[in-house]
């Protein structure tokens, strides 16, 4: 299975656009070899600005550039950009200023150990009104992504992770905000994730249908603000279920996003699967997920336990 | 540039304009903050008229200069110079704070109105003028400056810190802060909720130019800006002293009347202050 380091892949992207949009500047607050800004850093020297280890500052500047028309990309650690940064980005979404937040280490980072992870920064974000979120699912996505990113006028925040995940779409795929990104039909139960949520949902449907005989769907939802409601529910309505998969705290992410919009037309049994509601400590990253039950073994029996409870 | 008596006359005459405006505004509204903005509306006023390059039937002029009003707490006069300029309805001052109004509380971005920015969220203002600076500095506009007015209080914001290590790092001459310095903030006096002296030579230590003026004498803080624009490879603080609630006497050095409108009485008595003072001008005697 392909899986590239998104934030290499990021990096990559910052001097191909570069190249081509010449409004764009990229600020970095002394992680740039971590963020992979300073591949851009290093082709364009003079559009590249280390703010320091200075999130606000950093993403004040940002503003100040967006009014003078420019294009800031603010990129940094996603939870200090976004926890730290917040009240500056709240101002930005208020005024609808045209800055772009891509930040790396999202989720589970592993040995750099609770300070470092990120994951509360989709309850911080999502709370802001004109903000678009997007979190792309792989290397394939996020090169579709970029273009949007910069077409679109107006505040965005995307969160990468630190690594990769492996390939769940092919070439040819289409990004659209307003696409819904149905990975796999099946009748009985919805899978909806983002980022790992979408990798681990994509890679263990097959396993999962045939040990415990039943038809899953698997819904990416790499566009979590705005999603569009009608288009995502028509393809949840006649299923028993959905369960929602997101490396993230459970309460305020995308599960609490989904489950508000399901609870106000044809409600659904919904089962969640994220971090709960706890600090996450030091480890490598695939034993934190195994211990945190962010793995195949939780999802099969959250399907498995959810199939009982639909038949009562 | 030096002002002709005439010109100083004229400019006061104004200046005591916004300032009933300012109070009429939030006597109306029954809401808002005059120790603040009767404090550096003479400031606003002067960057406005004397200072800032702009093209009256151009708001989005590529090449203007940019202000940032940090201190958003003082949006009415903001919004009283702008109408005194001609770009806000002298009508609509008396709808600050009103519902369905554009003058809100705190200034919003509003091209027509020649709001840069939203501010008010204190400490916010000198990370936006850095941003604007390096802009200006990227695409080799040599003319073009960003005037960023702070409070003193607001100086006790982490950002502001954060803000002025860039501003030195990166040597952006075109960079004017202007502190309000009037000594109070809501609780009390800057040096008893949380000392700011000595602050010229904190900000001097920053790498900063600083200019120490009466931001009282309109000559002097036009004298002011026109040393600030020959500086060269560092950023320009002015630290402008200034009197909390100025020209009203029982508003005047006192937290009182930092975000607390005047009742009926008390606005009565401001506003025949501010018309006697406008006579003693207008004869010379002030």
């Amino acid at each position: 299975m392909v899986e590239l380091s998104l934030r290499d892949v990021f990096g990559n992207l910052l001097v191909e656009f570069g190249k081509k949009y010449e409004d764009i500047i990229v600020l970095d607050a002394d992680l740039s070899s971590s963020t992979r800004t300073s591949k851009f850093a290093k082709e364009y020297p003079n559009r590249f600005f280390n703010m320091g280890i200075a999130e606000q500052n950093m993403m004040g500047s940002a503003l100040g550039f967006a009014i003078s028309g420019k294009i800031p990309i603010v990129s940094g650690f996603t939870i200090f950009t976004t926890g730290r940064a917040w009240d500056f980005i709240r101002l930005a979404c208020h005024d609808n200023l045209n800055i772009k937040i891509i930040t790396t280490h999202s989720g589970i980072v592993g040995e750099d150990g609770s300070t470092h992870h990120a994951l509360e920064d989709l309850s911080l974000m999502a709370s802001l009104p004109n903000l678009t979120i997007l979190s792309p699912a792989d290397d394939v996505e996020l090169r579709k992504m970029f273009e949007h990113v910069i077409e679109i006028k107006g505040p965005i925040y995307m969160r990468l992770p630190r690594g990769g995940f492996s390939r769940v779409h092919d070439d040819d795929y289409q990004f659209s905000t307003d696409h819904i990104d149905v990975l796999k039909d099946g009748s009985d139960i919805c899978l909806m994730g983002c980022g790992y949520g979408t990798e681990l949902a994509y890679h263990s449907v097959q396993s999962i249908e045939q040990k415990l005989n039943v038809s899953l769907k698997v819904i990416n939802l790499s566009t979590i603000k705005p999603i569009n409601k009608v288009k995502l529910l028509k393809h949840v309505k006649d299923l028993k279920g959905v369960i929602i998969i997101e490396e993230h705290n459970i309460y305020c992410g995308i599960g609490s996003i989904i489950a508000k919009m399901i609870a106000e037309t044809k409600p659904l049994p919904m089962r969640f699967i994220g971090i709960n509601d706890v600090f996450v400590e030091s480890g490598e990253r695939s034993e934190l997920l195994e211990k945190y039950g962010l793995n195949e073994n939780v999802l099969m029996e959250k399907i498995n336990k959810l199939m009982e409870f639909t038949k009562n | 540039m030096k002002l002709s008596k005439k010109e100083e006359t004229q400019l006061m005459l104004d200046i005591f304009d916004i300032k009933e405006d300012i109070l009429k505004m939030i006597y109306r509204s029954q809401s808002g903050h005059p120790g603040g903005s009767l404090s550096c509306a003479n400031l606003i006023y002067i960057l406005y008229k004397n200072v800032l390059k702009l093209k009256p039937e151009e708001p989005q002029w590529k090449e203007r200069d940019y202000f940032i009003l940090s201190k958003g707490h003082a949006a009415p006069a903001l919004y009283a110079v702008l109408s005194k300029i001609g770009f806000i309805d002298k009508d609509k001052l008396m709808t600050l704070r009103a519902y369905n109004s554009e003058l809100q509380g705190h200034p919003i971005k509003n091209e027509k109105l020649r709001i840069e920015i939203i501010t008010g969220s204190l400490g916010m203002g000198l990370s936006i003028g850095v941003g604007c600076a390096l802009s200006a500095k990227l695409d080799k506009k040599k003319d073009k400056y960003v005037y960023v007015l702070l409070g003193d209080g607001e100086l006790n914001e982490g950002a502001i810190w954060e803000a002025a290590m860039s501003a030195a790092h990166y040597n952006l001459d075109n960079l004017i802060a202007i502190i309000d310095r009037n000594g109070f903030q809501i609780d009390g006096s800057t040096e008893e909720i949380m000392a700011l002296e000595p602050l010229a030579s904190k900000w001097k230590s920053f790498g900063w130019e600083v200019i120490e003026l009466d931001g009282s004498n309109l000559s002097e803080l036009i004298k002011g800006f026109n040393r600030a624009k020959k500086v060269i490879k560092k950023p320009i603080l002015i630290i402008s002293y200034l009197i909390k609630g100025a020209d009203v006497s029982f508003m005047e050095n006192t937290r009182l009347f930092h975000g607390r409108p005047p009742n009926k009485e008390e606005f009565v008595a401001a506003m025949g202050e501010l018309e006697f003072l406008k006579d003693e001008i207008r004869e010379g005697r002030l």
